[in-house]
C-alpha cells in the first residue's frame, strides 16, 4: 500500500479504502444473509469482530459445513495477528489502559499500515490510526447493513459470483506476505496438508491442520 | 454460523485487540510465536475453495475466477478490482 504523509493524500487514500470497505461489508451482508444468518447478527458482527478476513474465512468455513467450534477457531486464529498490531501500537495510543484499550479496537490491517507509515519508525501516529480507524469501521458496519438489505432482494449470491470473492480476497492478503521465505514456507505447508486431507475429513479439520503446520513452520 | 460462534468470537477478537495495550510484552511474545499461522491458514483457505464436493480437485467456474484473481493481484492490480473480477468471471460463466 503507498503510504502517504498528511493532508490530502491521507484524505484520499482513507476515501478509497472507506469505499473499498464498504463493498466488502455489503458482500460480507449478502452473502451472511445467503446462509441464513439474521441480519442483526451479520451487523453486530462487523461492528464487533471488525476484521474482513476472519469474518470471510468464518462465513467459508460455515458455506463448506464446518462445526461452530470450525468457524470460531478460523477466525480467532486468522485475528491472532491483532496481538502484534496492538503490542506495536500500545505506547503510542494516548491515555489510561481503558481508554488505550478501547482506541485498540479500532486497530485493523489498513490503519495500522498508514498510521505506521505517518509516524516516526516505531511509534505510529495515534491520531492517523483513530481516524483511518473510524473511517472504516463506519463504512464496514454500513455496508454490511446495505448488503443485508440488499441480500434479501438479490436472491443466491452463488450466481453473481460471488463464493469466488473469498478466495479471490485471501490471494490479495496472502500475496504479499508470502514475499517472506518463512511465510511462504508455512503457505505451502498450509495449503499442502488442507489438500491431503480435504477428502477425507470434514470442513474445518483441513484448515486446523493447516494451522498447527503454521505454528509448527512459525519461527 | 450459530450466534453464540460469531459472539465468541467476537468476543475472543476484542479481547485480542485489547491484549496489546494491556500487556505489550506477552502480546509480542505470544504473537512472535506464531507468524507463520496467517499464511498457513490462508493458504489452506484459498485451496479448500478450490475442491469439489468430494474434497478433489475441480476445475470450474469458481477455479476460474479465482484464478483470474489470483495473475491480477500478482499484477499489483488493486483488491477491490481482483475480487470483482473474480465474482465477475464466476458469475458470467456460470450463465
Amino acid at each position: 500500500m503507498s503510504a502517504p504523509r498528511r493532508g490530502h493524500s491521507l484524505t484520499a487514500t482513507v476515501a478509497s479504502i472507506a469505499v473499498a470497505a464498504f463493498v466488502f461489508g455489503a458482500s460480507f451482508g449478502v452473502l451472511a444473509t445467503g446462509e441464513g444468518i439474521p441480519g442483526w447478527q451479520a451487523v453486530a458482527a462487523s461492528a464487533t469482530v471488525f476484521a474482513g478476513a476472519a469474518q470471510f474465512a468464518a462465513l467459508s468455513v460455515q458455506q463448506d459445513g464446518g462445526s461452530s467450534l470450525a468457524v470460531v477457531v478460523t477466525g480467532v486464529l486468522l485475528n491472532l495477528r491483532y496481538l502484534v498490531t496492538g503490542a506495536a501500537v500500545a505506547s503510542a495510543l494516548p491515555g489510561g489502559l481503558g481508554r488505550r484499550a478501547a482506541t485498540a479496537q479500532l486497530v485493523v490491517d489498513e490503519s495500522y499500515a498508514l498510521g505506521a507509515a505517518a509516524g516516526p519508525p516505531g511509534r505510529p501516529d495515534a491520531g492517523v490510526i483513530v481516524r483511518v480507524g473510524s473511517a472504516l469501521w463506519c463504512s464496514w458496519v454500513g455496508g454490511t447493513f446495505a448488503g443485508v438489505l440488499l441480500g434479501d432482494r438479490l436472491g443466491d449470491p452463488g450466481s453473481y459470483g460471488l463464493d469466488a470473492a473469498f478466495p479471490a480476497l485471501f490471494i490479495a492478503i496472502l500475496w504479499p506476505l508470502v514475499q517472506h521465505r518463512s511465510a511462504a514456507v508455512a503457505a505451502f505447508g498450509g495449503a499442502g496438508v488442507a489438500l491431503v486431507l480435504a477428502p477425507f475429513t470434514p470442513a474445518g479439520v483441513p484448515l486446523a491442520a493447516a494451522a498447527v503446520i503454521g505454528l509448527v513452520l512459525s519461527r | 454460523m450459530s450466534g453464540i460462534a460469531l459472539l465468541v468470537l467476537a468476543l475472543a477478537t476484542i479481547a485480542m485487540r485489547a491484549a496489546g495495550p494491556a500487556a505489550p510484552t506477552l502480546a509480542a511474545r505470544l504473537a512472535r510465536r506464531a507468524t507463520g499461522l496467517a499464511p498457513a491458514l490462508l493458504a489452506a483457505l484459498i485451496v479448500t475453495q478450490l475442491v469439489d464436493d468430494d474434497g478433489l480437485p475441480a476445475a470450474n467456474e469458481a477455479s476460474a475466477g479465482i484464478a483470474v484473481a489470483a495473475v491480477l493481484v500478482v499484477a499489483r492490480v488493486p483488491v477491490v478490482l481482483c475480487v470483482a473480477a473474480a465474482a465477475l468471471v464466476t458469475g458470467l460463466l456460470r450463465l
